[in-house]
Formats: C-alpha cells, structure tokens, sequence
C-alpha cells in the first residue's frame, strides 16, 4: 500500500454519501474525543456527550473484574477516563437507534459488516427496536458512526437524558385490527424530536411509542413516558384520523401505567404537542433525585389535570414550526409498497408441505389486512444474530419483500409484505441460515436484557436464565398446549426492566440475597402482567427466588395453570384469582437455598461458572450524567475554538477567523439561554441579548479587564471575514479562547450566586 | 475500496485473524468452554494478553461460538459455516511487518489451541488439524474481499506459511464473499501437530 492509500479513510471513502448534518456531527464528536483524550473536557461533561451520541458504558469498564476468586485490576493503559471510573480503553456498548425497527437491505448489510469490524460479530436486537453492539472500543465509534450515517442511520440520542428510539408496531400498515398506519407519523416525530433544542435538558431519558390500536400489545404504549394510540373518527361524513395522547407510563423499580392527556389529538398537533410536553418535563422534571427524574413521576406529583393544563398552556406560547405540519403533505396513501405480487397459498393437504414449515406456518407467519400478504417473524435467540445470518437475511428480503423489515419489541425481525404463495420458499431460504425457527411470539419466544453479560447494572444472568428457559420449555414442549402457547416469560437482570418483565405472564429480574456469608444470586417472580391492550396491566411481585429454581417455578407455575385454570381464564385472571398469599405458598418450598457444601450450583449463575459476587456491580450510565445545557454550550465553545485554531494551523485564515467568531457567538448564547430559552441562532439575536443581559448589567465583567472580553465579541459581530489577514485571524482566535474562559467564570459566579442564594433560603428562619 | 500495493503494508495496516478447525467436530460442546476461557483469565493463561471477558453465544446456530474478550485480540471458539475452530483475531495490535503480523497472529491461535488440547477438563476431545487454515483482515477499507486483495497479500502469507510450516502451501486461495471480510483459506500438504508447530516458530522471529 502506498503513502496515498495507506491514510485513506472512511471519510474519504464514504465521501458524498454521508448527509452533511450528520457528518459534521460525528466529527464534532471525533474532535470531542480528542479534547477528552488531552484533558481538555470534564469527564462528566464527555460521558453525558458520548451517551446522547449512542456510545456506553459496559460491564467491567471501571478497570476491575472478579475473576470467580479476587477481584483483580484490570492492567489498561494510562488514559483520561471516557467517564466517571470508565477506562478509556475498556470496550463499550454502541446502541444504534432504529426508528420503528424499519431497516432496509442495505443497512442490515452494513450492521452486519460493523458488527463483524468493531463487535464480537453479533448484532443484539433489544427490547426497544435498537441493534446494540458489545465489546467496541471507543477510537471506532466515529467511523462506525460514519458507515451508519452513510445509510442514513444515526445513533444520535440513542442513550443518555434524550429522547430515545421511537418505537411502534411492526406491524403497523399490514395489521388487520390497526385503526391506521402509524408509521409516518412515527418518522415524523422521531425526525421532530432527534436533536430538537426543547429536548436537550431533560432529567432523564424520554421514551416514545406509537400504537395503532388498543387491544393489542402494538406498541406497548402503557409504559412509555409519551404514546401515541391511532383512532379515528367521523365528523361530517369524514373519516378523521387522530391519536390518543398519553403520558407517564413507565416500567422501572416503580412501574406506572400511562395517563390520558387527550383522546383524540389530530395529526397536525402531535408535534407541537409532543414539543409541549418535552419543555414541561425539561422545566418541571426532578434532577437532583436521579430516581425520580422519569416523567412518570413529574405527572403523579402534578396529577394528570395540572400537568394537561401545563402542556396547553405551553403549546399556547409555542412559537410556530413548519415542521409541525410539513410532513402531512403529500403523505402516501400506503406508506411502504409490496415488493412482489400478492398471491394466495394453497396449504393442501398432509403431505404437501413438511412438518417444520407447517409448524412455523402455525406460530411465525401472520395474514396481513391486505389479501394475499403476510408477516413472517424471524425468531431470534435472546436478539442475536450474526453477520452471516443479518447478510443472508438481507438477501432472503431483496428476494422475497424488498425493504419491508422491521425489528420487534420482542426481540426478533419481521418480514412484512411476504406473498402467500412466496411462503414455502422463504422457509427453506430461512431454514437454509437457521433462521426458520418456529414459536415466534409465544412462550417459547422468550425475551431478555443482557443482564449480567454486559450491562454495568445487571445483578443476575438474564440472559443464562432465558437460554436455560428456553431449552426447558422446549423440553417440555409447553408451546404445544393450548393454554400456555401465547404466554410470554420475559427476565431483566435487575429492576430496571429493560427486558419489560412487568407486562410479562411470567416475569423474572436479578436480585441477590445471601446465604451465610455468601451471595446467591436470585430473581424476583412477578407473575400476571398484561402484554396485550398496549402493556395493560403490571404483574404481581410475588418473592425471591434462588436463580437455579427458577426453572422449576416455569414448570409448576405453567402446570397448575393448565390443571386449574377456569373456562377462558387468562393467565393475568388466574394470578389475580390465585392472589399473592397463595402464589407465595405455592413456591415457599423453592426459595430455600441447600449450604455450599451440599450444591455450589446455587452460587453460580445461569452460564457463568464462577461464584457469584456483586463485586462486578457498576454505576450505571442508564441515567447518564445530569450536566447543565449551559455547559454543553460552552463545551461545543471550546470545540470550536479548537477547530478554529487547527484552521489557522493548516494556514486556512478566513475559515479560523470564522470559527472563532462562532465559538464566541456560541459561548454567549449558552448563557443567554439560562434566562432566555427560546434564544435563536441568528447572530444579531444573540449579541443583542448577550448586551443587554450580560454587558449591560456588567456581569459578564472582569474584575480587572472590566467589558474587555465581551467587546472581542462585538468587535468580531461587526466586522465579519479578515480579508486573509494573518494578524487579524491569530488575534480572534485568542479572542474566542479568552472569551469561552471568560464565560465560564460568569457562569461560574452565576452558579455560585445561585448556590448561595439557595443556602441563605435553606438557612433562613422559617 | 482501495486495494494494497505492497503485501506487507497491507497486512500491517489490518486486524488479522488465523482460525485452526478441530479434528472432531462432533466432540466440540460450546458450553464446557466457558468455564475454560473464565480459568484462563484467572490463570492469565495467555502471555501478553489482557482477557477481559467471556461471550458466550452457544444458543446462536453456526455462530461466534464462546468468546474470549482481550484488549488486544478476540478469540474465538467459533462454529461458522458450520466449521468449529479456534479464531485468534487481533484487535488494535501494534503494527509490525506483513509476515510478521502473520506469523504472530499465527502463533496466537496455535498457542490457544494447544491451551484447549491439554486442558484436562476437557479429555483430549479437542485435537485441531493444522493443513487447512484461515487467515482474516478485518479491513474492509484496505482489504476488500476480492482477487486484487489476495494477489496482493499472497507473497506475504507464502513467505510466513513457508517459515511457520518449513514447506510451501500448496494452495492459497480466496475464502470469502465480497460482501465479508477478506478470508484466505492455506491448504498444506501435511497437518503437523499444533506443538510441533509452536516449536518450530519459536525458532522464528517474533
């Protein structure tokens, strides 16, 4: 290789074909990165930045292990931390965000190739329609983030105190009880939302759902922070489409069910309403209390009357956005198109057709609304799947439904558009890559978080527990009872639910309880949730259970069930039937746990050989770091500045001067927005009220060089460009450095006048 | 894509993976190695590693297989193409010649596969031929999957496969589809044992 291509890069590579917002991005983030490496940026400030950018935390990140007899340091090298205790070096999660779970053949192609490059080779399907990938060090997060951009795919906000991934219904478009297609509606908003400036300083993360009918589990709308459920009606002989609005559901250590904002809110209002609702959180919402700082809990303390009269009022002074209704026009009739003529199937008799596609006929493959089409659901063990496989499937849709797939909440992909007659083929394609698995949906489709593999929070192995479930219910062949068939068992690997063990008939999460002096790693039994009508109901926590036994509560929980069950009882019936006193009885026997002398099994989890220990229990980055916008601001500032410097290093004045005079523009706009939120990005704007507020009033003054700094700002404002003055260029670009700093000691005093402010109130006498 | 000039530029610039298969596939039980790779990182097993963890994918058809997760290399007990073997693939390693990040890379996964032979767990089940190998680059920018890349790399790989083995490969050949990471498949005439080949190469340099 030569000099030329030995430094060609992705960038280069991917050159025209990465949409510039989200290039810029991205190397926004590689400089980020840079200034992190030499010191430059907080490590709070960087954690909180990479989390919005889709780059976490992983077990075992704060450099120690328990190797199954000591804890030992992990010998990384000397870095600057990528967070608090996060080793620099020490690989990560990357969750990319998939709107909806659409994915087209050629991102799925392109997921394959990153998870073979930067992963272990598996693309994870989670809970909420994201790939994750594990084990990726961070120096690769800014090309995979460039080869994802170039298919039109962002992580951006796909972790920290933003808005997340926009779910809704795989099958929204194709379902036959849908009031409508809620997928442009779910693009519209995720498009809305992602990078909105009213969505930056939540206290929390803010999850988002889109439904398109009630009854169903769709899109779990129940325990989502914002839900969107479609409904339609008539006014005038007219056929209105419009969506229940709701808000405050979550699942989490304190599972709450939505609330009703409005019940019939019409297309053009879901932004600006959704708008609302952000700055309310964003204003109202609890920060100190990071357990508390959901939107869940800012709705109970208002009560749903206060907090609906909030967002009116706030959507009342919102200012006008084309956004809001831009979108709706020249909407397509069908929103994603059949990728080959419908044609019907004649399953014939006995004979015709083998025993395996008969099977996965029966439990994967479901008739759409239009004749002729089906969905056929990939089943994927605990989400995984391998380059290969994600290869093979791509071609298997470019063969069968073109682009019509989507990922599912229950961790599996769904072939949309399928021809009947195209059935019997897309088995054997499927069959052929040992993706044709049957029992998708059912109990034998079970989901979990990764739990202990790979979450910093995990107390217990989800994911052994749902691979030993999975063989057991296999076993037993539960999915051949009537009875038991549409049951779901779904685990977490603590109770933070990400594997929704709530809205499970049986739901499993991690906890540890000792024995002597030592840990037994153990799961909670909630038994009862309601996984139809949008996560309708929450289960029962019944007791701790030793994780080895809890196999055995499968099995006599299922059986009792079939025996005792009474006509059309559902499962959620039984339990509630049963009631708590009962269930607890009925499984006392298990929670018993043998000395280690008699069975050490008890002591090691699911898949994990060694002795359990919550040694290897970390903070979580689940929360992320609650870092004020003000400092985000005055981070991309500082950024700018050192993009500026580097123009003028590589000789390039006009660009360095530029640069230095948008870090000031930005520096300053960071602070107005403490008192102004709805500060534009127009220049004139800016320093009109950066004069006003902060000149003027002189805080922004120095104790010695008095308005010296801010007059770099308007010297600049004034005169725009250098006309290649080599002098001129150098100067702003100390300008802007002097500037930043001086923004941060007026925040600074800001933040202490605050404080003090704050304590003097606290110490007064009541 | 761009693809190399010189052979050893190329290989320096990649990740470069080398996967023995076993003798006996139906012997191969991914769940038994899982305490195996979890004793290695106790007993730090692997001189100049830094294990870090254990992936295990056993529930994934033709997969990676159980995985053991280093700073600086991945290695695999994978099942790919249905084909078990042990997959050395270096991650973020410091760049050194062509041949010599081959016969590195080499000398990691033989070094893991007679860990795996001798582990006495596992009863000598697990014996690995050595006249069929791959070897990887994860580099999809400088390395396509394609003819232009093996001709390219292939005087390096007969040079390293020739002082690894002390004879010529009787056939390098192209092991992967376009849209995979390029994988060259060596044919030897002979499959000496995997100790008898880390004898040999301590007699190379590293």
């Amino acid at each position: 290789m030569n000099g030329e291509t030995m430094t060609r890069t992705w960038s280069d590579e991917l050159s025209g074909k990465i949409p510039e917002v989200l290039g810029r991005e991205i190397d926004i983030f590689e400089t980020q990165m840079e200034l992190r490496r030499r010191g430059e940026v907080d490590e709070k400030l960087f954690a909180e930045t990479r989390l919005r950018r889709g780059v976490y935390g992983q077990r075992y990140d704060n450099g120690h292990r328990y190797d199954g007899e000591r804890n030992r340091q992990l010998g990384y090298r000397e870095h600057p931390t990528k967070g608090v205790e996060t080793v620099w070096d020490a690989p990560g999660m990357v969750r990319i965000k998939i709107p909806y779970g659409a994915m087209t053949r050629e991102q799925m192609d392109v997921l394959a190739a990153l998870s073979e490059d930067y992963s272990d080779g598996i693309s994870h399907v989670t809970t909420r329609q994201d790939i994750q990938l594990h084990f990726v060090h961070i120096e690769d997060t800014p090309n995979l983030m460039r080869r994802l951009a170039a298919v039109g795919i962002t992580t951006r906000e796909a972790c920290g105190n933003s808005v997340r991934n926009v779910t809704a219904c795989p099958l929204a478009g194709v379902c036959k009880t849908e009031a409508f297609d809620v997928s442009p509606y779910a693009e519209a908003l995720m498009r809305f939302l992602l990078g909105h400036p009213d969505v930056q300083d939540f206290g929390r993360k803010f999850k988002p759902a889109l439904s398109g009918c009630s009854h169903e589990a769709c899109g779990l709308v129940n325990m989502h922070d914002l839900g969107l459920i479609a409904k339609t009606r008539v006014e005038n002989g007219q056929e209105i489409r419009g969506f229940e609005f709701w808000v405050g559901g979550g699942l989490g250590a304190i599972p709450q069910p939505a609330q009703l904002v409005h019940e019939f809110v019409t297309p053009d209002e879901i932004l600006p309403l959704s708008q609302a609702v952000s700055r309310v959180f964003a204003r109202l919402g609890e920060r100190e209390n990071r357990g508390r700082a959901r939107i869940k809990f800012l709705v109970a303390k208002l009560g749903i009357e206060e907090f609906r009269r909030l967002v009116f009022e706030e959507r009342a002074k919102l200012p006008y956005d084309p956004r809001w209704t831009s979108y709706l026009e020249g909407l397509p009739q069908q929103w994603d198109a059949p990728h080959r003529p419908g044609a019907p199937l004649d399953l014939g008799t006995n004979g015709q057709y083998s025993a395996a596609f008969r099977a996965w006929h029966r439990t994967n493959v479901l008739a759409q609304r239009q004749p002729g089409y089906s969905v056929a659901t990939v089943k994927l063990p605990l989400g995984d799947i391998t380059a290969d496989q994600m290869r093979a499937l791509a071609d298997i849709a470019g063969q069968f439904v073109g682009d019509n797939v989507r990922l599912t909440v229950e961790q599996n992909i769904v072939l949309r558009w399928v021809a009947d007659a195209d059935l019997p083929k897309l088995h054997a394609a499927l069959e052929a890559v040992d993706l044709a698995e049957a029992g998708a949906e059912g109990i034998g489709d079970l989901t979990s978080c990764p739990g202990t593999d790979t979450c910093k929070l995990g107390i217990a192995s989800s994911r052994g527990l749902t691979a030993e479930l999975s063989k057991q219910v296999a076993t037993l062949d539960l999915a051949s009872n009537d009875a038991l068939k549409g049951l779901r068992i779904k685990s977490s690997g603590c109770f933070n639910s990400c594997g929704q063990h709530h809205v499970a008939d049986l739901g499993f999460y991690g906890i540890s309880r000792k024995k002597g002096n030592r840990l037994v790693p153990h799961f909670q039994v909630v038994l009862g949730g309601k996984w139809t009508e949008n996560a309708g109901s929450f289960g029962l926590a019944t007791l701790a259970i030793p994780s080895k036994n809890i196999p055995e509560v499968v099995k006599r929980v299922t059986s009792r069930y079939v025996k005792e069950r009474e006509a059309d009882e559902s499962f959620t019936e039984f339990i509630e039937r049963l009631g708590k006193v009962e269930v607890k009885s009925f499984l006392q026997d298990l929670t018993e746990v043998p000395p280690y002398e008699q069975d050490p099994s008890y002591y090691s989890d699911w898949g994990d050989p060694r002795v359990y220990t919550m040694d290897d229990y970390g903070e979580g980055e689940c929360a992320g770091e609650m870092v004020p916008f003000v400092e985000f601001g005055l981070q991309a500032s500082e950024r700018e500045a050192f993009e500026a410097q580097l123009f003028f290093d590589s000789g390039d004045l006009d660009k360095a001067t530029a640069m230095a005079y948008q870090a000031m523009l930005t520096a300053a706009k960071a602070l107005v927005k403490t008192e102004f939120y709805d500060i534009t990005d127009e220049p004139d704007h800016i320093v009109g009220e950066f004069r006003t507020r902060f000149h003027d009033t002189k805080r922004f003054h120095d104790r010695f060089a008095g308005a010296k700094f801010a007059n770099f700002l308007f010297a600049a404002h004034e005169v725009h460009g250098n006309g290649g003055r080599q002098d001129l260029a150098k100067e702003r670009v100390q300008e802007a450095q002097l500037f930043i700093e001086a923004a941060y000691a007026c925040y600074e005093k800001m933040s202490t006048k605050q404080a003090s402010g704050e304590m003097s109130k606290e110490g007064a006498p009541a | 894509m761009n693809h190399t000039n010189g052979s050893s530029d190329a290989l320096a610039s990649a990740e470069l993976s080398v996967k023995l298969f076993v003798e006996d596939p139906a012997a191969v039980d991914l769940e038994e190695l899982i305490p195996v790779f979890h004793r290695w990182i106790r007993e730090s097993s692997l001189d100049g590693e830094l294990p870090i963890d254990v992936a295990g994918y056993a529930h994934v058809p033709k997969g990676p297989g159980v995985v053991l997760i280093c700073d600086q290399a991945h290695y695999y007990f994978d099942e790919r193409d249905g084909r078990p073997g042990m997959r050395y693939r270096g991650r973020r390693v410091p760049r050194g010649s062509g041949e010599q990040g081959i016969t590195k890379a080499f000398r990691c996964a033989l070094r893991a596969a007679a860990l795996l032979e001798k582990d006495p767990s596992l009863g000598k089940r697990y014996r690995f031929r050595t006249d069929t190998v791959e070897l990887g680059i994860t580099d999809r920018l400088h390395a396509p999957s394609d003819e232009r890349t093996l001709v390219a790399v292939r005087p390096a790989v007969a040079a390293a496969v020739r002082s690894i083995y002390g004879k010529p490969a009787k056939s390098i050949t192209l092991a992967s589809g376009p849209r995979e990471p390029f994988l060259v498949r060596i044919e030897m005439a002979e499959s000496p044992k995997v100790e008898t080949l880390l004898e040999q190469l301590d007699g190379v340099a590293p």
